[in-house]
């Protein structure tokens, strides 16, 4: 579904990325891992369209979007929910779902999604009109996760979305988004949270300073011997 | 000396001159708030507005507040223009670089509207100029009446336009975040040349109210930037609100110290003001805490 190859990118004439390659097959759950400065906000951010790379493609479903604005590749199918739960504080809770929805014109359509996130998460309906500002972390993190299902992605970036949540919620996270992905959704699951990550992932990538070092099964890399030792400490 | 009806029509040319002070500011402030630029030159859309209405209704035999219409229409256009070729290539650069092409910009209107119109003093006669509305000893003039009909007509649509359209909803969304406005699928160009077209607009129309109320020249834009500046800082950067209850409280603070202390007074409260605020309120009276 999405195929990334050799592709490199950064900041102005800081490169960050050097010839990043992988794939996520349709459906999947793929995660990538790596230590805080590896690159991966870096990654992401080139994919959705953020930040230009520099040379290598991006395909999406066959189609070329390495060159194309943020919103054409949301229109596409693919969302991103940012690192650090970016809602819109000072909108309503039910404002920030409809900008999910922004590229979607058909109002039923839109409709439908709200009734459907409310399902998953009945806690944003009680608060719709409260400013997001107001929720608490745990709900911010519910709030944008509702917010890029309003946009009925085929694919979504997730960017660490465990940061700074109790254990529990992001348990609760990661159960909301393996049902998600049983709905049918592809998911690329970028995390430091190695043990969490992995053990929802079809497959995982290891990225290290801007180079993906190791690729592997999910829980098999669990036991990669480089993953035990620098990130499990055992 | 002081009369009650004397305090009374100050209080309503407060509130009427309030009303191009508004319109001035909101436009600063929505450009500002969506696009977190700070042009200089926004008097001079408001001076431009005030020549084409001129043009309009003396070439053209307009009616002075179709001429509105016209000023409007004219600045917008303007307005794109100038973000799609002067301000696009600078946004997101370095500061200095906003700050020094607005600056620019001021000289470039001013000189040009010098070539086109001259030095003198024009204005724009409505053919209401010598009707008055009295009540009692207070007397106002119908066009300072319609001035304000016609600004809060224009807010209520500026409100409805921001509350309920889509548009609307993606300005105050790129206004609070633009990266993440761009992740939802909103076309952040767009958005940018639609906010700075309303700015404009918004100047065009004050320009035009000016020029029936008031002489003009094509030096008038500076004054009245460094007033809706102070007016937003008075009101607290971004907010709309802000800026609508400051312009009106900056109207009428000018008006009355015109009033009790003299003419000369006039310019000097607006630095008067600025200075206060940014003493006692740094985040102005609407402001959010910095983000
Ligand atoms: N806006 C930026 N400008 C310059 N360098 C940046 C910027 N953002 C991140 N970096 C640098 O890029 C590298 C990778 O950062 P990032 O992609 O955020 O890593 P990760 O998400 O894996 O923690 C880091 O060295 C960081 O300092
Ligand atoms: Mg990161």
């Amino acid at each position: 579904m999405l195929e990334v190859e050799k592709v490199s990118s950064g900041y102005g004439m800081v490169q960050i990325l050097w010839d990043v390659s992988f794939r996520i097959n349709a459906k999947e759950i793929v995660s990538i891992i790596g230590p805080n400065g590896a690159g991966k906000t870096t990654l992401v951010k080139t994919i959705v369209g953020l930040l230009p790379s520099k040379n290598g493609s991006i395909r999406f479903k066959g189609e070329e979007i390495g060159k194309l604005p943020p919103y054409e590749i949301v229109k596409k199918g693919v969302n991103m929910i940012p690192e650090g739960r970016e809602i819109f504080p000072r909108m309503t809770v039910e404002e920030n779902l409809r900008l999910g929805a922004y590229v979607i014109a058909d109002k039923n359509k839109v409709k439908d999604s709200k009734e459907r996130v409310y399902q998953i998460f009945p806690v944003l309906k009680k608060k719709e009109k409260l400013l997001a500002q107001n929720l608490s972390g745990g709900e911010q993190q519910m709030l944008v996760i509702g917010r890029s299902l309003m946009a009925n992605p085929e694919l979504l970036i997730l960017d660490e979305p465990s940061l700074g949540l109790a254990p529990i919620i992001v348990e609760k996270v990661l159960d909301t988004l393996t049902k998600i992905n049983e709905d049918g959704v592809t998911i690329l699951l970028v995390e430091q949270n190695i043990r969490d990550s992995l053990s929802i992932a079809d497959r995982g990538y290891v990225l290290e300073e801007g180079k993906i070092l190791i690729e592997g099964k999910g829980r098999e890399l669990l036991s990669n011997d480089h993953i035990k030792e620098v990130y499990l400490g055992i | 000396m002081f009369t009650l009806s004397g305090i009374v029509e100050t209080l309503l040319w407060g509130v009427a001159n309030g009303c191009i002070y508004i319109l001035l500011a909101t436009g600063l402030n929505i450009i500002f708030g969506v696009m977190k630029l700070v042009n200089f030159a926004h008097g001079q859309l408001l001076m431009i507005g005030a020549y084409v209405a001129f043009v309009a209704s003396t070439a053209l035999g307009l009616n002075a507040y179709l001429a509105i219409l016209v000023a409007m229409g004219a600045v917008a256009v303007i307005g794109i223009g100038l973000e799609r070729f002067t301000f696009r290539k600078v946004l997101g650069t370095d500061k200095l670089n906003e700050i020094f092409v607005s600056l620019g910009l001021i000289y470039v209107f001013e000189n040009a509207a010098i070539l086109l119109w001259g030095n003198d003093s024009q204005r724009i006669v409505s053919p209401y100029e010598s009707l008055r509305l009295s009540l009692g000893e207070v007397a106002i003039g119908y066009d300072r009446i319609f001035g304000v009909l016609i600004v809060i007509a224009i807010l209520i649509a500026l409100f409805l336009l921001m509350k309920k359209t889509k548009i609307g909803l993606a300005m105050r969304a790129t206004s609070q975040k633009s990266d993440t406005s761009m992740l939802m699928g909103i076309n952040i160009e767009k958005v940018y040349i639609f906010t700075f077209a309303l700015g404009a607009a918004l100047a065009g129309v004050a320009g035009a109210l000016y020029g029936i109320i008031f002489p003009f020249n094509p030096y008038i834009g500076a004054l009245p930037t460094i007033k809706a500046f102070a007016i937003i800082i008075l009101g607290g950067l971004g907010s709309i609100p802000g800026a609508v209850v400051g312009g009106l409280l900056y109207g009428i603070a000018e008006n009355t110290a015109v009033y009790f202390l003299g003419g000369i007074w006039q310019d000097a409260i607006a630095f008067a003001l600025l200075i206060a605020v940014l003493v006692l309120r740094p985040t102005g009276l609407f402001g959010e805490k910095g983000e």
